[in-house]
């Protein structure tokens, strides 16, 4: 292994490819497992402590992380002379004018999340080598989970590592790209979101990275992996997706529910609600997950509260644009068995309706 | 392998910066030049202790600069905003791949610098500002450490609580035995290092379990009876096993022995090669660091000897030592290339010593070279004759010994006066050196030592050929034979040169000295007055 990137689809067990390959690995190895989401890096601890809890030398860290310690920490003086990095500002915006230190670093000395990407970039040069070269010393390998969430400055973080010393992996699904590390920042724009295969297929063709597809899904049923691919316009190109699962348990698929029956529809199945955000699906009183927290999750069954996008794309098939696509995808492969979507017009759409046994019998 | 150390505000060390060498470093100066200090400050640096207690532990007004203190006093009571004392140790390690984890740019290199490294600080806390405020209104010359604290950090700006791994240090010091209950801190880990994890938890395990055991055995029927004699009073039974916790592990209980004798039963010299040849043995947990202090110490000439030449056979790429001494054997025997002078303004290296000369006065071990390094002014000389002459007569010129004005003279006894120039160039030092002629002209005699010379500073008086080939000669052509006679009360019959070889050699004969001053007197020995202004000009 040198260099590559696995793009794949959900519930193609990224996560378990990452913690298999790190339990096979010479116990000497020095790796570092780089993640995005906080979940997600608890996740990989935990497994990982499970399947290769005798490797010592693999350590786990936030995206963040990684750039405050070795990025920000010990190069700041490159930029700034003398000064220390004191904090992480995670809410915090330098304000729009802000030029020289205030852009990066607030008045008690911590780092603006949002800026963090550029000043770990702009680290880089300004060591003369020194920032590369003291991870090659550091690790052997960096493996880089979900890596479809990294954007702006964090993919030109990704290119000086291409041209390291260091083996790298990264791991993940572009049509999950539904976090952006940076939502502010204008760099690399066009490599936001969805669009960031172009980034990895460009960097492919220089002979920088190998590509691999894994479109096997081991969680969601053929049904569901079927109406999944259907979620992103055919111009994207992606290749459909292959479910393994094969149980089946009598209520199977991706089908519709209208509002007065969620209630008897949740008693009956337990399915995990989704929505998009808190301010989605208020008339509905459920224990909601929002689509971006239930990333990487697996779940039985799940039914989903669908936004005005969503409803016009099942009703209709208006296709959606790469964001909500992206979410929407996510919500829909949280699922093993089955999706059910709340809707009371079914417009054009041909998914079945769930009704509960008394209604059916009425029919 | 640490490339310079950097010092500030620690002690005597004001502002104290060495490049060492990567292998052996003998640092060598006048008593309270800042050695031992020196010592001190690298391993403070390297593992965050002080004679095995934690910096913070140990952190006391008289580790600050005296000077500086003395300057933030005086500063503020004129109403200078100045700084706080601090005290700054850095120690700057090689570009190595295993040390990566230590690189960044905080160290005070300018322009900014990134390489591995280790920082230790002792700064105002930010905690205590305004009890520092209120203390600096009024500020004495002991420093209120309470409200200071100990920062202790990588180049990279990652705080350290223990010492990384890459960088195992052996501190061996022969000046004093430390500890009198049994092995110190120091040995303790020197010891740790030579056994394996798997080891070392092996005889965790067994020495706990023997505990137990003795517990189980011995203790039984004493637990017999006590259980029910102490169960009326507590309501619960009470017995006697073995401590098991870590104050009394394995390591507290274990104590070298060498040949059957305990450690600290062994000679104090015996002891310290013990350590050192420990601290040097190759195995794979070896130092990296290996601090020694004053190895000659409690040792014969003959032990110090075959304590040097176990040590130049155990010296390897992968170790840097560190050796303070006041034995010019130490010096000679392991390389004077190695010296690092604590001078009195900046500290001086001698690596670009020709290897040659090196290997010179590694077959010298008897001369005392380190009387070269610590002198202020030299004046060589070619044997005791030719030293008391130069003495009587600096002494009646100037009303005071050479010494007393920081001029060593010294005799060569044989030492090539072109190694002796060289050492002395390389040092910097002011240097005249007298020598016959034996027959050959002066101008002949310098040009193999052109390339050490520099007039003003290093230069060579020899006497004319026609005034004679050696010291005798020359004194009974500048004092005249008559005169020479009579002082000396040398018979008509006697040839004065004669005479004069044979006697003279003999410092102890009164007659000799009689005739020191009546050279003097008559005023005339020419090449040796010459070095008078010269010296103290």
């Amino acid at each position: 292994m040198a260099k590559r990137v696995t793009l794949a689809v959900a519930g193609s067990r990224k996560t378990q490819g990452i913690v298999e390959h790190c339990a096979r690995l010479p116990r000497e190895r020095r790796v570092l497992a780089l993640t995005y989401t906080q979940k997600n890096q608890c996740e990989l601890q935990e497994r990982l402590a499970r399947y290769a809890g005798d490797h010592l030398n693999i350590e786990v860290l936030g995206w963040f992380t990684f750039l405050l310690r070795h990025f920000a920490k010990p190069f700041l003086p490159f930029k700034f002379p003398g000064e220390r990095v004191l904090g992480f500002n995670f809410e915090g915006m330098p304000s729009r004018m802000a030029t020289g230190k205030a852009r990066f670093v607030d008045k008690s000395g911590a780092v603006y999340r949002s800026e963090l990407g550029r000043l770990a970039f702009e680290l880089i040069a300004a060591s003369q080598g020194a920032l590369i070269s003291r991870l090659e010393g550091i690790y052997d390998e960096i493996l880089i989970d979900e890596v479809q969430d990294l954007s702006a400055y964090d993919l030109d973080i990704v290119d000086a590592l291409l041209g390291s010393a260091v083996d790298l992996w990264m791991v993940g699904d572009i049509r999950q790209a539904v976090l952006s590390t940076n939502g502010r920042s204008a760099k690399n724009k066009k490599y936001a979101y969805a669009e960031a295969i172009n980034w990895f297929r460009s960097r492919e063709k220089k002979g920088l990275l190998a590509i691999e597809e894994s479109a096997v899904t081991w969680r969601c049923h053929p049904k569901i992996a079927a109406f999944s691919d259907i979620i992103f316009d055919p111009s994207w190109a992606f290749p459909s997706t292959v479910s393994k699962n094969d149980r089946t348990t009598g209520h199977d698929g991706v089908l519709l529910v209208c509002s007065e029956h969620v209630h008897a529809y949740v008693a009956q199945y337990g399915p995990q609600s989704l929505r998009h955000s808190v301010a989605s699906a208020k008339n509905l009183a459920l224990d909601f997950m929002n689509f971006k927290v239930s990333k990487g999750a697996t779940f039985p069954r799940v039914l989903i509260a669908p936004t005005s996008t969503i409803t016009n794309f099942v009703r209709g098939g208006v296709s959606m644009d790469a964001i909500a696509a992206s979410s929407f995808y996510v919500a829909v492969t949280r699922a093993q068995q089955s999706v059910a979507i709340v809707l009371d017009d079914p417009g054009m759409s041909r998914l079945p309706y769930w009704k509960p046994a008394a209604d059916l019998e009425r029919d | 392998m640490i490339k310079k150390i950097r010092v500030r505000g620690y002690r005597i060390h004001r502002d104290l910066t060495i490049y060492p060498n990567r292998k052996l470093n003998l640092i060598v100066g006048a008593n309270e030049s800042g050695k031992s200090t020196l010592m001190e400050a690298i391993v403070l640096a390297l593992t965050g202790r002080i004679n095995g207690r934690s910096a913070a532990e140990e952190l006391n007004p008289h580790w600050f600069n005296a000077g500086v203190v003395a300057d933030f006093i005086t500063k503020r009571a004129r109403g200078e905003p100045q700084r706080l004392p601090e005290i700054d140790i850095e120690v700057f390690l090689e570009d190595a791949p295993e040390l990566q984890e230590l690189c960044g740019a905080h160290n005070s290199d300018t322009p900014t610098n990134a390489c591995p490294g280790v920082r230790i600080r002792c700064i105002p806390n930010p905690d205590y500002s305004a009890e520092l405020q209120a203390w600096a209104k009024a500020p004495s010359r002991l420093l209120p450490v309470e409200y200071y604290c100990v920062e202790w950090t990588t180049f990279a700006d990652a705080r350290l609580t223990m010492r990384p791994r890459v960088l195992a240090t052996a501190v061996i010091d022969a000046r004093t035995v430390r500890s009198t209950s049994g092995v110190d801190y120091h040995l303790r880990q020197i010891l740790g290092s030579q056994l394996e994890p798997q080891e070392r938890a092996n005889i965790s395990r067994q020495y706990r379990e023997s505990k137990a055991a003795l517990s189980d055995s011995a203790f039984k029927n004493v637990n017999e009876r006590i259980g029910k004699l102490h169960a009326l009073l507590h309501e619960q039974p009470i017995a006697l096993a073995m401590d098991q916790t870590a104050r009394t592990s394995w390591e507290e209980s274990v104590a070298p022995h060498v040949d059957g004798v305990p450690f600290t039963m062994a000679g104090q010299g015996q002891q310290s090669a013990i350590k050192i040849a420990l601290a040097m043995n190759k195995h794979a947990g070896r130092a990296k660091f290996v601090m020694i202090e004053e190895p000659e110490n409690h040792l014969s000439h003959t032990s110090l000897t075959r304590l040097l030449h176990r040590m130049e056979a155990l010296a390897s790429d992968d170790q840097q030592l560190f050796i303070t001494t006041h034995s010019s054997s130490v010096l000679n025997r392991l390389g004077l290339e190695a010296l690092q002078f604590l001078g009195p303004t900046a500290p001086v290296k001698l690596n670009e010593l020709d290897p040659e000369t090196v290997s010179y006065f590694k077959k010298l071990p008897g001369f005392d070279t380190l009387r070269i390094v610590l002198a202020d002014s030299i004046v060589l000389v070619e044997g005791p004759s030719d030293e008391i002459v130069f003495e009587r007569v600096f002494t009646d010129l100037y009303g005071k010994r050479p010494m007393a004005c920081g001029i060593d003279v010294l005799s060569m006894r044989g030492l090539s006066l072109a190694r002796g120039l060289e050492l002395c160039g390389r040092l910097g030092k002011k240097v005249a050196a007298l020598r016959d002629n034996d027959g050959i002209e002066p101008d002949e005699l310098r040009k193999p030592l052109a390339q050490w010379l520099k007039p003003g500073s290093r230069e060579v008086f020899i006497g004319e050929v026609a005034h004679g080939r050696t010291l005798e000669p020359q004194m009974i052509h500048h004092c005249g034979e008559a005169h020479l006679r009579t002082i000396l009360g040398i018979t008509d019959k006697a040839d004065v040169e004669t005479w004069m070889s044979r006697e003279g050699e003999d410092r102890g004969c009164p007659a000799h000295r009689e005739f020191v001053g009546a050279v003097h007197a008559s005023g005339i020995h020419a090449p040796r007055r010459a070095v008078h202004p010269w010296l103290s000009g």
